[in-house]
């Protein structure tokens, strides 16, 4: 009776070993030489509505399918890092944007020679084109924010725009620039015919961009771009031929597969994965290449995530429970709990990443250093310079040579200070304002006690999960009644909309490479302050209204973009967010991107070219495409 | 056509099984409506507002202009037609669904709902009608050999694995099967359903292609299921053996494969199917975990984002063709029973 049960085992393994002969060995795309194309992770995963390209569209579909990053184009860069040739970079446009003199007209001069991917020339009137259609259409991606700052559009002649606001701006143009992305130019010519421009699918999208679609996986699964043959008729060009003839977006699925696909050679670049899988790629991948050669490895995004305090909330009105609660944080142990020590710490209210250390963190040291807390019992200096320092040494031991030893290294790759924990200080502050600590357990002025329930993301967010739950038990530690609660789906519009008391997030991000902090500041004032159980609109997450804070924007608002006093004013909100502390700054955002070396050669890295931020769903990614180059490794 | 006397008998028995379908079908169409009612009811009381999660996504990374935020909810609001009251919604509902029509995808606005799912469903429908054929198959011979040469020990060995394998979940078995295919002894691909840069098409690279990616998420299904089918069966032929037909049998010096094939297995079948229609029926629920792990296309993974993004008319376009499929497949083998089992009566 052995016959039918040996059939089931021979048929088993041979039917996984002539399948693996049949075709395991198959080139991994189908007629494209591996040297000749980079695989980068597409991290919004599956796209839902593949053959949807009409990036105009909220909710359209894919966007980090190279759709943004090798399709679109639009006025202006600016880098979250060095930049390819400085930080600014006029794309589609010759020169800056120019002003009025009250900021009430906008003035484009845009680079001739720039054609569309069918042949056709772009001119003003496809920016024209783009504004007035999607004003017509306000469901569209950008068209509410064009209503709500554009009066009149204008093309003099084939390369000049004109626009007319609707009030004066100053920072008008950040909506053509792209930080992560931007107002993507349309193609008149194309969209013209379409009688619903918002029901146009827009494939196969023409592009401005130095690739067009090859081909993509109707199940949205995977999309290959090929290079133009008239790539130098794009605004790339000025860098030169872009290396790779093919880039695929893929979805790669969960992050040890990731991993599994780099250590095959199968994924040149991993977006994002867990700090475990790039220890794991530290190890077992020579060919690996991270931003930093060494511990930390992930790049700092220009990100702050914080704890955010929702300043409506009764307990957190009080400007000494907020630092209460700042001083119950050993940041040490969050940055081990999230990141594993791979985290870039700041104390401050920006992201220690791209030049802010210049601008920000290096002139603010002493300040910080002789900033005192006035507990009305005692006096106490906070900050301590040497946090990033214990957080390198404590990571020594396991890590070894990994860990960098210069102080210039460990600032940039830990960041540098923070909060000095002391429960003692913590205590005073928190019964100046009124609250009493019965047994272990803190008690509010109403006598109820003092609880907290810190939002966070769950599943999708691993890292910051982890950090708010080692800092809810921190404030358990000290007698504070905090729990976290997990909320995958529809966290960010929970947070908007004012129903929580804590949340791990973050409402301030920034260029990176400029100084400029309108991008999140100026949503800050608080003309756009909802009340209570009203949505706010983004980012002012934590609800703060500040008078403080509202003068600086106003004088930010009136000043130019480049004005040197920018970084300044920018200098005032930082001291005042210190003193007010309306969210608690925890670190950087840090992606863990991984880079094969394998097959491409002349990523960007901390050290020796910082030349653009390599996680691959920037915009900015087109810059990457000039400088890889193959390796010569065939297939 | 029936000898009058034939008819005389039948009559009574093909109109009780008109009356026994006739209410077997109203209970199936009261299964789908309170179904897709509660689906309804559920999705429209999530907290997850679709409008809120697009303006989120839409200005998560990018210039979000506080005046401009106020403008967009409306202009969306408007155009995804949730400014009708839920009673509205629910009418536009029932009457865009008796047409087959589950109206546009909100978090893929303005592709329809049925064209998402007519893109996924082959995707499921051939992943999971495989991997659950096999294992039912597999697992019923196997268990019934095993129920029936109780003292074989391979067959005892395969019971262990079997066993043992049942309670793995299905993302660690995922991931075993994909580390020691796809890295250690690396001959399968590993993502997608089939080979990038091929255009789906129907021809022999094609799908041969399909199949070589199915190989590996198909494994990791099989081996997690087939347990349940390979203990169910062992139980049933256990018992089954003790019977005095079986008995009988073997003293009459029937052959042992007859015995087993036709006295024993056949009958023990019955519930089995009953168990693997059910199966089939929910294949419409995808294999959310297998579809992750192995970045196959499917009708889970659009069922998480449709959650994930408040996307009320993908989840209920989901939800209600599963809800048919579920309730179809009982109605299905609630007709076939009685024409199945002799011992099965109508009254």
């Amino acid at each position: 009776m052995k016959t039918p049960i040996s059939y089931f085992g021979v048929f088993l393994v041979s039917a996984i070993g002539l399948a693996g002969n049949a075709f395991g060995q198959a080139s991994y795309l189908a007629g494209i030489p591996r040297n000749e194309v980079l695989i980068c992770e597409n991290p919004e995963g599956r796209i839902t509505n593949p053959a949807w390209f009409n990036i105009w569209v909220v909710n359209h579909g894919g966007v980090s399918t190279g759709l943004q990053q090798l399709g679109m184009d639009t006025l202006w860069y600016i880098d979250a890092d060095a930049g390819i040739d400085g930080v600014w970079d006029n794309s589609l446009a010759s020169e800056k944007p120019a002003y009025n003199s009250d900021f009430t007209q906008m003035t484009v001069k845009l680079r001739p020679g720039i054609y569309w991917s069918d042949g056709v020339e772009f001119t003003a009137d496809d920016v024209v084109y783009t504004v007035e259609t999607q004003m017509k259409n306000p469901s569209t991606v950008w068209g509410a924010a064009f209503l709500a700052s554009v009066d009149s559009v204008t093309a003099p002649d084939k390369n000049t725009v004109v626009f007319k606001l609707k009030r004066p701006n100053s920072r008008f143009h950040a909506i053509f620039t792209v930080r992560w992305n931007a107002a993507w130019i349309m193609p008149k010519h194309i969209f013209e015919k379409q009688p619903d421009p918002t029901k146009f699918d827009f494939n196969p999208p023409v592009t401005l961009g130095p690739y067009t679609l090859k081909s993509f996986d109707p199940n949205g699964g995977w999309y290959i771009w090929q290079r133009r043959d008239d790539w130098q008729r794009t605004t790339l060009a000025r860098f030169g031929e872009p290396g790779p003839k093919y880039v695929a977006y893929i979805d790669p699925g969960p992050p040890d597969k990731r991993v599994i696909l780099q250590l095959n050679h199968e994924l040149d670049i991993i977006h994002d994965t867990t700090p475990e899988g790039v220890f794991t790629l530290a190890k077992q991948s020579p060919s690996t290449h991270f931003w930093f050669k060494g511990f930390p490895y992930a790049h700092p995004d220009p990100t702050l995530p914080a704890v955010i305090l929702n300043n409506q909330v009764e307990m957190f009105k009080n400007r000494d429970v907020r630092w209460a609660l700042a001083l119950f944080i050993d940041i040490k142990a969050v940055s081990l709990a999230s990141y594993r020590g791979a985290a870039t710490i700041s104390a401050i209210g920006v992201p220690p990443t791209g030049l802010y250390p210049k601008y920000y963190f290096d002139p603010l040291e002493d300040w910080l250093k002789n900033f005192e807390i006035d507990t009305g019992k005692s006096k106490y200096k906070p900050y301590d310079p040497t946090v990033a320092q214990q957080i390198a040494d404590s990571l020594r031991p396991s890590m070894g040579n990994q860990i960098p030893k210069d102080p210039k290294e460990i600032a940039t790759a830990f960041g540098r200070g923070w909060w000095k924990p002391n429960p003692q200080v913590a205590a005073e502050l928190l019964e100046r304002a009124g609250y009493k600590k019965s047994a272990n357990q803190w008690m509010k002025p109403d006598g109820t006690p003092f609880s907290i329930t810190l939002l966070v993301e769950g599943e999708p967010r691993p890292t910051m999960t982890r950090a708010g739950t080692m800092i809810a038990q921190e404030w358990r530690q000290f007698g504070i009644d905090a729990k976290t609660q997990a909320y995958p789906s529809g966290f960010f519009p929970r947070v908007a909309s004012g129903d929580y008391e804590a949340a791990i997030a973050w409402s301030v991000e920034t260029w990176g490479g400029h100084p400029d902090l309108s991008f999140f500041l100026d949503s800050w004032h608080s003309e756009f302050l909802k009340p209570p159980g009203q949505m706010q609109p983004p980012r002012n997450w934590q609800r703060v209204s500040n008078p403080e804070f509202d003068k600086i924007i106003e004088q930010i608002r009136a000043i130019g973009f480049d004005d040197p006093k920018g970084v300044e004013l920018g200098q005032q909100y930082i001291k005042v967010a210190v003193k007010e502390m309306p969210t608690i700054p925890l670190m950087s955002y840090n992606v863990f991107t991984c880079m094969d070396t394998t097959y491409w050669t002349g990523y960007p890295s901390a050290e020796s070219d910082p030349y653009t931020d390599p996680v691959p769903n920037w915009a900015n990614t087109k810059y990457m495409m000039v400088k890889l180059k193959p390796t010569g490794k065939k297939q | 056509m029936l000898c009058r006397g034939r008819w005389i008998v039948e009559f009574p028995r093909m109109r009780a099984y008109a009356w026994y379908f006739i209410r077997r079908l109203g209970q199936f169409l009261l299964v789908v409506f309170v179904g897709i009612n509660v689906v309804f009811i559920v999705t429209h009381a999530t907290p997850i507002d679709p409008v809120e999660q697009a303006i989120s996504s839409a200005t998560q990374f990018g210039q979000s202009d506080p005046r401009a935020v106020e403008i967009m909810r409306k202009a969306l609001r408007e155009l995804y037609g949730l400014n009708g009251t839920i009673w509205e919604q629910y009418v536009t509902f029932w009457r865009r669904l008796v047409t087959g029509d589950f109206g546009p995808s909100l978090s893929a606005f303005p592709t329809p709902v049925s064209a998402l799912i007519a893109q996924a469903l082959p995707w499921t429908a051939g992943l999971l009608s495989t991997s659950t054929l096999i294992a039912w198959g597999a697992g019923n011979l196997l268990g019934g050999l095993a129920g029936y040469y109780r003292k074989n020990r391979l067959l005892k060995g395969i019971g262990i694995a079997a066993t043992g394998l049942q309670p793995i979940p299905s993302y660690i078995m995922s991931l075993v099967v994909l580390i020691l295919f796809g890295y250690l002894w690396p001959i399968l691909p590993i993502s997608g359903g089939f080979q990038m840069n091929i255009s789906p098409e129907l021809n022999i690279r094609f799908l041969s292609s399909v199949v070589t990616h199915s190989i590996l998420p198909v494994l990791s299904l099989v081996l997690i299921t087939i347990g349940a089918w390979f203990v169910g069966m062992r139980s049933l032929v256990s018992n089954i053996v003790t019977e005095d037909y079986v008995v009988y049998a073997e003293l009459a010096g029937v052959d042992r494969r007859r015995i087993l094939g036709s006295y024993i297995m056949r009958n023990a079948l019955l519930p089995q199917l009953t168990g693997l229609a059910l199966s089939l029926g929910a294949i419409f629920n995808g294999a959310v975990i297998t579809e992750f792990v192995f970045g196959y296309p499917g009708l889970g993974t659009l069922l998480v984002r449709g959650v994930n993004s408040g996307d009320y008319s993908l989840v209920l376009g989901i939800a209600s063709i599963s809800i048919v499929a579920v309730a179809a497949a009982v109605f299905v083998i609630d007709l076939l029973y009685p024409l199945l089992d002799p011992r099965v009566k109508i009254e």
